[in-house]
């Protein structure tokens, strides 16, 4: 019995550890997904991506107003290249994550988890 | 446009406030690539002569502009961890900072918030006079968290969290921040108004007081700075390595603890106490 409930207690312990660094994984990758240009501030998601993906195709792609995260309208003088930009932090902030991600799965310790 | 950071520091008998504001100035300068100034005063930088630390903030800071010793009438508890004790602090002069700044563009933080990431380099060119922090962000969970801590009475307004502080020099910007003075010099009319305790000043409520009354007396949804990530007073900085930092959490705010890692992450590090006991490691990371 006491062995059961140090085990339990320890689980505790360690997903605990678990939550904080998960959190502040999302906090890291939300963080590196925010993009300020032209003065207006976009938090790079699957609808920017596409919505944008799907302006250029429609042949959108030069003086195009976008509205960014906090509504406010913002003129992309060239929307290939702002494609290109957001499409960029997108993958290497997502790959990223998915790597760290990855090995907090992989820590079943405290001291794993600590070391990463 | 000139861009910089700006940060006051202020020493007391328990924390060496100018101690941090190098780390706090340096770590700022290396991620955001814009130079620093500190604000401080006479008897704080005569402790850094006498502490030997002031080549060091020579080198971190462009500027370090001496100013009057703000009042010491100011009392909070300070843990360090489960211990605390109750210390004087100064923090009564940030209205001056619009004044103070060498910048057009300024990123004013607080001594205890180290930056580790480029993030809040992405609101440099934001089309907003001023950005304050959102909220804060408790590292752990945000039922630690208390109703005053997000507002700033039981009936008051939004909360914002004066630790980081973003603003261009206009006359907008110079209404906001003697708005900022005329509050903290009429602090007890203000209380009474917006119901809050009055027997701490507290920047935090000060800035969001001035903001609701330039919102039009309304709480508007505006560009804000990132809620800010904190480490509460009764956590540790249990050490550093490199630029990997092993924190100690009390997820119930007593005696227990469980450790975690921070890397790449702005953090307010609210537990001063145990920023000054790994000091030269983090001044390895400058």
């Amino acid at each position: 019995m006491q062995e059961q409930l140090k085990q339990a207690l320890d689980f505790a312990n360690y997903k605990q550890t678990f939550s904080i660094q998960k959190k502040v994984l999302k906090e890291k990758n939300a963080a590196k997904l925010t993009f300020g240009f032209q003065g207006g501030l976009f938090h790079i998601n699957q609808t920017l991506l596409t919505f944008v993906e799907i302006l250029i195709l429609k042949g959108r792609t030069t003086s195009v107003v976008l509205l960014d995260s906090n509504q406010n309208p913002i003129l992309i003088p060239n929307l290939e290249e702002f494609r290109d930009e957001i499409f960029s932090r997108y993958f290497e902030a997502t790959n990223e994550y998915f790597e760290a991600d990855q090995n907090l799965k992989k820590s079943r310790s405290v001291e794993k988890l600590l070391a990463q | 446009m000139t861009k910089g950071i700006l940060i006051y520091a202020h020493n007391n008998r328990s924390v060496d406030y100018a101690l941090m504001s190098i780390v706090a100035g340096g770590l700022a300068k290396k991620q955001l690539q814009v130079p620093a100034s500190l604000v401080t005063d006479q008897s704080t930088v005569d402790w850094m002569h006498e502490s030997k630390i002031y080549d060091k903030a020579q080198e971190v800071f462009e500027n370090i502009i001496i100013v009057p010793r703000p009042p010491a009438n100011n009392y909070r508890r300070l843990h360090d961890g489960a211990e605390y004790s109750t210390v004087t602090f100064m923090n009564g002069n940030r209205y001056s900072a619009w004044k103070q700044t060498p910048y057009d563009r300024t990123l004013m933080i607080d001594a205890d918030f180290f930056i580790f990431s480029k993030t809040l380099g992405e609101y440099w060119d934001v089309d907003h006079d001023i950005l304050i922090g959102e909220s804060i962000n408790d590292i752990y969970d945000n039922n630690r968290l208390g109703y005053c801590d997000r507002y700033i009475s039981e009936v008051g307004t939004k909360l914002y969290w004066a630790t980081t502080v973003m603003f261009t020099k206009n006359s907008y910007t110079k209404l906001f921040f003697d708005l900022v003075q005329i509050i903290l010099d009429n602090y007890q009319y203000f209380a009474d108004t917006y119901r809050f305790d009055s027997k701490q000043y507290r920047n935090d409520v000060a800035f969001s007081i001035a903001k609701h009354i330039l919102d039009g007396f309304e709480n508007i949804d505006t560009v804000c700075l990132p809620p800010v990530l904190t480490l509460l007073d009764k956590d540790i900085l249990h050490d550093v390595d490199q630029d990997k930092l092993t924190v100690l959490v009390s997820h119930k705010l007593d005696a227990n603890f469980c450790a975690a890692t921070l890397k790449d992450t702005d953090i307010h590090i609210m537990n001063k106490q145990s920023i000054v006991r790994h000091i030269s490691k983090l001044m390895d990371l400058v």
